[in-house]
């Protein structure tokens, strides 16, 4: 029997022996750890990266008042990128799952193509959802352009979804039984969330203010990036994303409405991500190292350009 | 030991079910034809995937292309001579350049005259040295449906390449591929067997396979999953539910086809078997058990692929198990929820879900469907189906509201049919529901009862006349609302359930209930829309194995239902190889001619001079009247055949009677004669659409 927070030890263990930058969770509402500027940001321009961390997710349309077994309005993602991905990542992987307990030898592991967009950070990518034992348990990810940039290098990004994973280790019939320590089920420690937060994003949440805090976000987020300020600008963005989110799952939002402040947020991070390379290609790029480097600086920023 | 065996294997991450045997094709394909043009072919060619593999194996391979001689020219043989007979300049120049002495060169005549040559001997490359060309430059260039990058930007191909066996005879054919070598060495299942090993010949591969268990072979990892498949389903005490499309998906995600049995528990059965089923597909990808008795029900068990061969820990089977309790506990949530509520009750809430911003609400379309379809029931005089067909109708989109078909978009119609069916609904309403999006592909069935077909009609005709109605005619590859297989199910249910319905008169009811939401009007649809239907009439006739002329020639005569059009080409092509036929064929595209643009004259019988044309009145006069009886009758058959008996009267008229007399009137009767039989011998089919080959037609009148 493996608990919660187990997991998130033995994954953080083996990923830092990899070199990854044990890094913490973005401080603010987000849908998935893509979102985490460590990763949205980082997997631009030239520099390599390696990084993991949790990433609480916010998906308030997914909310069921802590009444499904098997849905959150909020759940937990381990976020890895490996930057530029290794011919071996694959077998990365794998070995990650067997630090994490599995004896792969037992189990039936399959990767089954499904690629990712996400339209409103302007990005796609390529790979799989990784099956084992016919549950989908991590997405598997090469970046292949952010921000409406094309990468070069190449980013993986591991996805694993933690309460799902935990779940099926132990075989448990409910999200809200999993042991986050052992004698702490998972449902006492965030149960009540999930039905405070259902209630409020369906329910509560003020149509108006929230309209008004897009608007007023989106308005901030370009003051910062004519203020050459990446990093405040970005997290504008992303608290315009949430409030759509909020909006959406509130039935606020209309199809026909629905294009156009998805639009705006692309906006926003293609913005920001334009800048960001300039920016980094200010600072020379700081992280690069080798030969290479005056080559691919100018290569970049013209790509950038 | 030389075989001419070539063996070429790119171990690469898992490449997408969809692309491998696209992208095996075209490797093999590819590799053959340029070995072909070098006129080093092999006698056989085997190919193979996995998700990990693309597998290009080649047999009886000559060692080398054949030596060739080419012809380089030389100078002109009076350049080459100066006035003494001595070589000149020009001659030793071009033999010291072709290695050759002067007297070694031969004289060659051209258009141009006589000309000094070399005979170059080329030595043909050996068939390793083309291989190490051909096959890096075709792996790169396989046209993926998707390709990436990776790393520091190696690519595109459709995923990271790994590894590559490059063997011809058990010697390396060496080549790189995007930073990778090809060599020798091999690697086995990445959990199972996850080790290299080093390949020494085909023959030897095989061997290391086998031993890991590994199958490269798509249709051998087909036949055994639906073997094992069908045997265990048998052992279960029922039989497979078969689905060859999914045992092509499933033999493309393994390379050892090993079938993972799991169970579902009991109290999921109360679910109907389309869920089940549904659920288990879409989600799961697995197939599911009948019960042995036929009645439709479903056994708990399911059946799908594990990539090894056995599961003795019972790992993969709990993992699935517990995966599939979880969908069924989801589908039987849905289940329930959307029972909460009839159908009936739930109709309003079609207000709120948009067909088209500019068409309107579904409710509003619903309203639309249940006029239209009360009017086709009137148009084909079918009073007692009406009530029935109007009922389905309204209640016919009412399961887009219900969570199962937010969830399974696939079970849209079944879904209303099953829940109809709950509500008491009577068997020709449910049944009308449940098969609305029938048929939904070339091998799927009509709908069942006549209610079913004219709802079907009505739904889809309202779709194309709304969309046609607001100018957005598909074209290319551009079909959003999926019109072109609409258009053929309307013509489809209308051929095989012989409704003999105008459709453009639906057309224009159609265009009349959209009131002003339409931005065009019923004759320009039409203008539109007929060509398109046609087209479809066109592609299933053709199908059923009718010639492109017969169908063009009974379209050419004009529609006014579809199993009469039918019926009209099925004559056709029933007589038109008979001789006397083929002669009235030829005859008709001679009066075609000939009266094209003449005025429409009345016959006067007293203008007749010559004997022939008299003949030809008179026998005209004499099979009009049953010429026009078999057409009323629906007997074109008939029809056609005494048309064809005006065969030999007609030529005769061709050879002996000049049309265009001297004297007006008589040439203006003789015209009129002919557009009387023109007119009459095109009822069924306008004859000068059939084509014919005239050597074959002389040769049969003759």
């Amino acid at each position: 029997m493996q608990t919660f927070q187990e997991l998130i030890l033995k994954l953080s263990e083996f990923w830092a022996r990899e070199g990854c930058v044990l890094q913490q969770p973005l401080d603010l509402e987000v849908g998935a750890g893509t979102m985490h500027p460590d990763t949205f940001l980082r997997v631009l321009g030239p520099e390599p990266w390696r990084v993991a961390y949790v990433q609480p997710s916010r998906r308030p349309a997914d909310g069921r008042y802590g009444d499904n077994p098997f849905r959150l309005g909020k759940h937990h993602q381990f976020q890895v990128i490996l930057k530029p991905s290794p011919l071996d990542v694959q077998r990365l992987y794998v070995r990650s799952l067997e630090a994490i307990g599995l004896d792969l030898t037992q189990h039936d592991l399959r990767f089954e193509e499904d690629n990712w967009e996400a339209p409103t950070l302007g990005a796609w990518g390529v790979g799989w959802q990784v099956m084992l034992d016919g549950m989908e348990i991590t997405q598997f990810t090469y970046f292949q352009q952010a921000g409406g940039l094309e990468l070069k290098p190449i980013s993986a990004e591991i996805t694993y979804g933690l309460e799902r994973l935990t779940m099926f280790l132990s075989l448990s019939q409910s999200i809200y039984e999993i042991d986050w320590v052992e004698g702490i089920p998972y449902g006492q420690v965030r149960k009540q969330e999930e039905y405070e937060l259902s209630r409020y994003y369906f329910e509560v949440a003020d149509v108006t203010f929230l309209q008004s805090q897009f608007e007023g976000y989106e308005r901030e987020a370009k003051r910062c990036l004519e203020a050459g300020l990446v990093l405040p600008a970005y997290e504008c963005a992303l608290k315009c994303s949430h409030s759509f989110n909020v909006l959406d799952a509130r039935g606020a939002v209309s199809v026909t409405e629905r294009v156009g402040l998805m639009k705006r947020v692309r906006d926003l991070a293609v913005g920001c991500a334009k800048a960001y390379v300039e920016s980094r290609e200010q600072q020379g790029f700081p992280l690069l190292q080798g030969e290479a480097r005056e080559g691919i600086v100018t290569e970049v920023a013209d790509v950038a350009r | 030991m030389s075989r001419g065996e070539y063996l070429l294997e790119v171990r690469s991450e898992e490449i997408p079910a969809r692309m491998l045997e696209p992208g095996v094709k075209e490797l093999s394909t590819r590799v053959f034809e340029e070995l072909m043009a070098r006129g080093i072919a092999p006698s056989e060619v085997e190919t193979g995937f996995t998700p990990r593999r693309l597998v290009l194996i080649l047999a009886g391979l000559p060692e080398r292309e054949a030596d060739r001689e080419e012809q380089v020219m030389g100078p002109p043989v009076r350049a080459a001579f100066g006035a003494d007979g001595a070589p000149t300049q020009a001659l030793l120049g071009f033999a010291k350049r072709t290695g050759l002495e002067p007297d070694q060169l031969a004289r060659v005549t051209t258009d141009k005259g006589e000309y000094l040559a070399a005979t170059k001997k080329i030595a043909g490359r050996a068939t390793r040295e083309v291989l190490a060309e051909i096959v890096p430059r075709i792996l790169t260039g396989i046209s993926w449906a998707k390709t990436m990058r990776w790393g520091s930007g190696e690519g595109p191909w459709v995923r990271p390449i790994h590894g590559i066996v490059s063997l011809l005879d058990g010697e390396v054919v060496p080549f790189d591929l995007f930073g990778i070598t090809a060599g020798d060495m091999s690697f086995g299942h990445p959990t199972l067997s996850p080790t290299v090993f080093r390949v020494e010949s085909v023959e030897d591969y095989r061997r290391h396979l086998a031993v890991r268990a590994l199958e490269v072979s798509p249709a051998e990892r087909r036949r055994v999953l639906q073997e094992t498949m069908l045997a265990r389903a048998e052992a279960l005490g029922g039989r497979l539910v078969e689905d060859p499309a999914l045992i092509e998906k499933l033999a493309a995600i393994c390379e050892i086809p090993g079938v993972m049995e799991g169970k579902f528990g009991d109290a999921f059965l109360e679910l109907p078997a389309e869920v089940l089923s549904t659920s288990l597909r879409d989600h799961q990808s697995a197939l599911t058990v009948a019960a042995p008795n036929g009645d439709g029900r479903l056994l708990p068990y399911f059946l799908t692929v594990m990539d090894r061969p056995d599961d003795p820990a019972g790992r993969a089977r709990s993992g699935n198990e517990w995966v599939v309790a979880a969908r069924l506990a989801d589908a039987r949530f849905f289940y329930g929820e959307d029972r909460k509520t009839p159908l009936s009750e739930r109709a309003e809430q079609l207000q709120r879900l948009n067909f088209h911003e500019k068409l309107g609400t579904y409710a509003v379309k619903t309203e639309r469907i249940v006029a239209l379809s009360a009017e086709i029931c009137s148009q084909l005089g079918w009073g007692s189906v009406k009530p029935q067909a109007v009922d389905a109708a309204r209640l016919l989109k009412v399961d887009l509201t219900t969570e199962m078909v937010k969830e399974f978009t696939s079970l849209q119609g079944i879904m209303g049919g099953i829940y109809a069916r709950e509500d008491g609904a009577p068997e020709e309403v449910w049944q009308a529901i449940y098969d609305q999006y029938m048929p939904a592909s070339a091998d799927d069935r009509t709908p069942r009862g006549r209610a079913g077909q004219v709802v079907g009609l009505a739904d889809r005709m309202d779709t194309l006349v709304g969309i046609f109605g607001l100018g957005m005619i598909p074209t290319g590859s551009k079909d959003p609302f999926g019109l072109r297989r609409a258009a053929q199910a309307v013509v489809r249910i209308a051929l095989e359930g012989g409704l003999t319905i105008d459709l453009e008169a639906v057309a224009v009811k159609a265009a009349s209930l959209y009131g002003d939401r339409l931005t065009r009007g019923a004759e320009q649809i039409l203008e539109d829309l007929r060509p398109f239907l046609y087209d479809r009439v066109r592609y299933i006739l053709g199908l059923a194995g009718y010639a492109y002329d017969e169908i063009e020639a009974a379209l050419a005569a004009g529609v006014s239902n579809l199993p009469d059009l039918k019926a009209r080409v099925d004559a056709l092509h029933k007589v038109r190889e008979e001789a006397a036929f083929l002669s009235v064929v030829l005859a008709a595209k001679r009066i075609a001619n000939i009266v094209k643009d003449a005025a429409e004259t009345p016959l006067d019988e007293s203008l007749l001079v010559e004997p022939s044309e008299k003949e030809l009145a008179e026998a005209f006069a004499g099979l009009r009247a049953d010429i026009e009886k078999a057409a009323a009758a629906g007997d074109y058959e008939r029809g056609l055949r005494r048309i064809a008996d005006l065969a030999p009267v007609l030529d005769r008229f061709f050879v002996e009677v000049l049309v265009m007399a001297e004297d007006p009137n008589v040439r203006r009767n003789r015209i009129a004669l002919l557009q009387a039989i023109g007119r009459a011998v095109s009822r069924t089919a306008r004859l000068t659409e059939v084509v014919v080959d005239k050597a074959e037609a002389r040769a049969k009148a003759g």
